[in-house]
């Protein structure tokens, strides 16, 4: 078993393992009778086929992967199985026999757990009152019993190999191990398969090794795992097997082993996906137009210090560890935090904006980091929410709003970003997390920003549509529009002519587009520079 | 092929006119009520309940419910709530019969004043909620409750009744084409408000703001500015309802408009059901005053008790809004 878990993929070896001590006829039967299978599932939203006859199995002990664009089903999918929304056709069979899911008490019943994107956590409560919401009450009275709860929560620990912090409001914890607290929550009543739907999206690499080895701790107790990532890497080094899915439908499952990164996209997009390329900045001359100048700003204690500057047409990467202030920086761009220090300058004239409004008048948005709480109304229409930043950058609120042309703007714009809905009508909420996002990028660019600032715009957005953004971006950039891109996916930031790197507060390094590897940027981001190298150990 | 495909077919067609079903009953399921209850009535009572006289009557005592609970749906609207609208509407009749008492002001100056009045509350709502970042329903309780100081401070707790009353009065009492003014301005405050709500940058932000402040914030919105103007446009119109009252009844007394605030936000909530999934539009909160005067007015034709009327209204606002809610609920299944 040690041998095994060395192997960087050892979860794969260690399932043949166990699958090679039973004998043939053992293992026939444990392939025929085992496991979660959902066959034929079907499922439509108004014009829209979001499932059609998928099918997908997963066994005890195993880690299935599902992999997919945007809109390819994945999450409808999830839903389905945990009862929050009813298949058109297809049925849930466990253990070959057909589970019937009304209700997510139905999921639960039947030994189906869900972590989703949105965690559901209440901010104020400690791990243990979270994981206590939906125990079902352990005394007579129908009283909560927190010794009992504090036990099982122990015991959750100990299946996971890894115990967060019970009683610490979940507020104060990391985003991973509030994630943590919610996949304890799911387990709290046993579990047979836990379903988890982009758990690293906002990760650091070190805490996904620790949930890889939380996730090989309950595999090999016999709990059967269904595991969406956009991230392929990681997928394939978790995973056993992987199903992709393309527009609703089924594109096959394969083996984690006998894939790659690159064969996976493939699978995943339907073509070869090009790389990143960008082209050069505009010059004046031999120098390039300065747009935004950016000296000493300053927002203690999240921006200590920020200077740069971009010109036009050019794409500027900012590169920072969580917590190094680029999401800080961003706001005092766009005036939603005031600078206690320094100053911009915007195409010659000082600039100092005293909210978004004033700064999308001259010129400067942001499409925020949460698309969902920042950037959407999601009961509302994609046309109203394409329409609200045109509407903040109204000079007068009289200004008259117009039905018709407010639907053709619209129209256009889903057009030309490719939003995937099944018209500007649809409700937000019926968008998936890609779509979701141009929607958010295309409002802003309805008001035709000079300097556009997209902070993790491609978070939980798959290779094909972050591909979509990209171009878009690389356009944009050649119309002559200033982009500041901020991510923590180093390896996209390859798309820029330069990038700055935030450490504590302050931006302390410059790196030409070219030069700017993610080992290069990840050395900077921890600061550790050339002359020391022996702190990289 | 085929034989596969056709029942999967009509379980998908099945489910969809299920749903579709259940939506229709979510959004029309209100004027379904509406409309029953105008044919019972009328089967009931053909004689006296389906005249234009009665129909006129209906409109006349919904019209200043309809003023009062059409400045809600601002708030409301804006994701916020009033609960001063009532106070306002006393104060403001109060504020404007002392001034013609002592000052001998004209009628058209003690309409702007009442609706200066409503103005100034509207703006210290908007103040206190945005500046001092006290919420909603704390802060226009606390207004409210400083409006009755200032209310009783300045009339004692008497009515108070206004030298000229007569040509008050005649506000109320006159029609033009056999439909009394007070109609007239019901309909002109509609129309004004839907147009400012529905094709104006200023209603469009107020639905973004009541949507999702952050997102709107970010997207150059000025929340606080939208919220402060929603808090008093919906004051204004409260003022404007506690002067015609006085038109009604010929004195202000000084809780006259108290009784408004639970039929506006009865009209407001119910209307909030009418053809939308659950969002405020003055189209439904005029239908939902219009619902309970019909019912008021069934209640008196039918020679009920008053208490009736209140029953009416609590089991309208119950039933329209949880019809509402329900069928929605089912229908996303």
């Amino acid at each position: 078993m040690t041998t095994v878990e060395q192997d960087p993929r050892g979860r794969k070896g260690r399932l043949a393992t166990v699958e090679s001590t039973l004998s043939a006829d053992e293992h026939q039967e444990v392939r025929r009778s085992t496991g979660l299978e959902m066959t034929g599932i079907s499922k439509r939203f108004g014009g829209l086929q979001a499932l059609q006859d998928i099918s997908i199995g997963v066994r005890p002990g195993q880690v299935l992967a599902l992999c997919g664009a945007n809109g390819a089903g994945k999450s409808t999918l999830i839903r389905i199985l945990a009862g929050a929304e009813h298949a058109d056709a297809g049925q849930v069979l466990l253990d070959g026999h057909e589970a019937r899911i009304g209700s997510p008490s139905d999921a639960r019943a039947h030994g189906l757990s869900f972590v989703h994107q949105e965690l559901n956590l209440v901010p104020k409560f400690t791990g243990l009152q979270n994981m206590a919401m939906g125990a079902v009450p352990s005394s007579r009275l129908g009283l909560l019993n927190l010794r009992s709860l504090r036990r099982r929560a122990l015991e959750v620990g100990q299946q996971l190999g890894y115990q967060v912090d019970l009683d610490t409001p979940v507020e104060e914890l990391s985003v991973s191990d509030r994630w943590m607290v919610s996949l304890g929550r799911s387990l709290m009543t046993p579990a047979r398969f836990v379903a988890m739907d982009e758990p690293t999206a906002s990760f650091t690499d070190e805490e996904a090794e620790r949930l890889f080895r939380v996730i090989d701790q309950l595999t090999s107790s016999g709990v059967g795992i269904l595991y969406v990532s956009h991230r392929l890497e990681e997928v394939l080094q978790v995973s056993d097997e992987v199903t992709v899915l393309r527009n609703g439908t089924l594109v096959g499952s394969y083996a984690s082993s006998e894939l790659t990164v690159g064969s996976l996209t493939r699978h995943i997009v339907g073509h070869d996906v090009h790389a990143l390329s960008h082209s050069a900045v505009p010059t004046s001359g031999d120098r390039p137009i300065v747009r935004l100048k950016v000296t000493g700003l300053a927002r203690p204690p999240a921006v200590v210090d920020a200077s740069f500057e971009i010109a036009r047409g050019e794409i500027l990467g900012i590169a920072g560890l969580v917590g190094a202030g680029r999401t800080e920086l961003a706001r005092l761009l766009i005036g939603a935090d005031h600078a206690t220090a320094g100053e911009m300058v915007l195409d010659g004239a000082a600039f100092a904006p005293r909210s978004p409004h004033h700064a999308l008048r001259a010129g400067v948005a942001l499409v925020p980091e949460e698309r969902r709480s920042q950037g959407l109304i999601l009961t509302e229409s994609v046309e109203s929410n394409l329409a609200m930043a045109a509407h903040g950058a109204a000079r007068s609120m009289l200004t008259p709003h117009r039905p018709r042309s407010s639907r053709r703007t619209a129209e256009a714009l889903v057009k030309r970003l490719g939003v995937k809905t099944s018209g500007v009508g649809a409700p937000m909420h019926s968008l998936s997390g890609g779509n979701q996002q141009k929607v958010v990028v295309a409002k802003y660019l309805r008001t035709e920003p000079t300097v556009l600032i997209l902070d993790e715009p491609t978070v939980g957005v798959d290779v094909g549509a972050r591909e979509e953004l990209y171009d878009l971006i690389g356009s944009l950039a050649e119309e002559g529009m200033s982009v500041i891109v901020i991510s923590s996916d180093f390896e996209e930031l390859a798309v820029c002519h330069r990038v700055v790197v935030m450490r504590h507060g302050s931006v302390v390094a410059e790196v030409p587009g070219h030069l700017a590897t993610k080992n290069r940027l990840t050395e900077l981001c921890f600061g550790l520079d050339d002359d020391h190298p022996q702190e990289n150990s | 092929m085929t034989t596969t495909t056709t029942p999967e077919t009509l379980v998908t067609e099945r489910q969809r006119t299920i749903d579709g079903t259940w939506r229709w009953l979510g959004r029309y399921g209100t004027l379904m009520m509406l409309a029953l209850l105008i044919v019972v009535v009328g089967i009931l009572e053909p004689s006296t309940f389906l005249t234009s006289d009665n129909l006129i009557s209906i409109l006349n005592q919904g019209s200043l419910s309809a003023i009062i609970a059409i400045g809600l749906t601002f708030a409301l609207v804006s994701g916020e709530f009033d609960l001063s609208i009532g106070n306002a509407a006393s104060l403001a009749a109060v504020v404007s019969c002392t001034l013609m008492v002592d000052h001998g002001i004209s009628i058209p100056l003690a309409l702007l004043v009442a609706v200066l009045v409503g103005l100034v509350m509207g703006l210290i709502n908007g103040l206190v909620v945005t500046k001092l970042n006290v919420n909603a329903l704390v802060a226009t309780l606390g207004v409210g409750s400083l409006a009755v100081g200032v209310n009783f401070a300045i009339a004692n707790g008497q009515p108070v009744t206004p030298p000229n009353v007569d040509s008050l009065l005649d506000i109320s009492l006159n029609t033009f084409l056999g439909i009394p003014y007070t109609v007239y301005i019901m309909v002109v405050v509609a129309i004004g408000a839907w147009l400012l709500l529905n094709r104006t940058v200023l209603g469009q932000s107020m639905q973004a703001v009541g949507g999702n402040p952050v997102a709107a914030s970010l997207a150059g919105i000025r929340v606080e500015r939208v919220k402060i103007i929603a808090f008093i446009v919906c004051s204004m119109l409260a003022g404007l309802t506690g002067i015609l009252l006085v038109t009604r009844t010929g004195a202000a007394a000084a809780s006259a408009g108290d009784s408004y605030l639970l039929a506006a936000f009865a009209a407001a909530f119910f209307g909030s059901a009418v053809m939308r999934d659950g969002e405020f539009h003055v189209i439904g909160t005029v239908v939902g005053v219009l619902t309970v005067s019909t019912g008021f007015n069934a209640i008196a034709l039918l020679g009920l008790d008053t208490y009736y009327q209140f029953l009416f209204q609590g089991l309208v606002l119950i039933v329209g809004v949880g019809v509402g809610s329900v069928a929605r609920k089912r229908a996303t299944y």
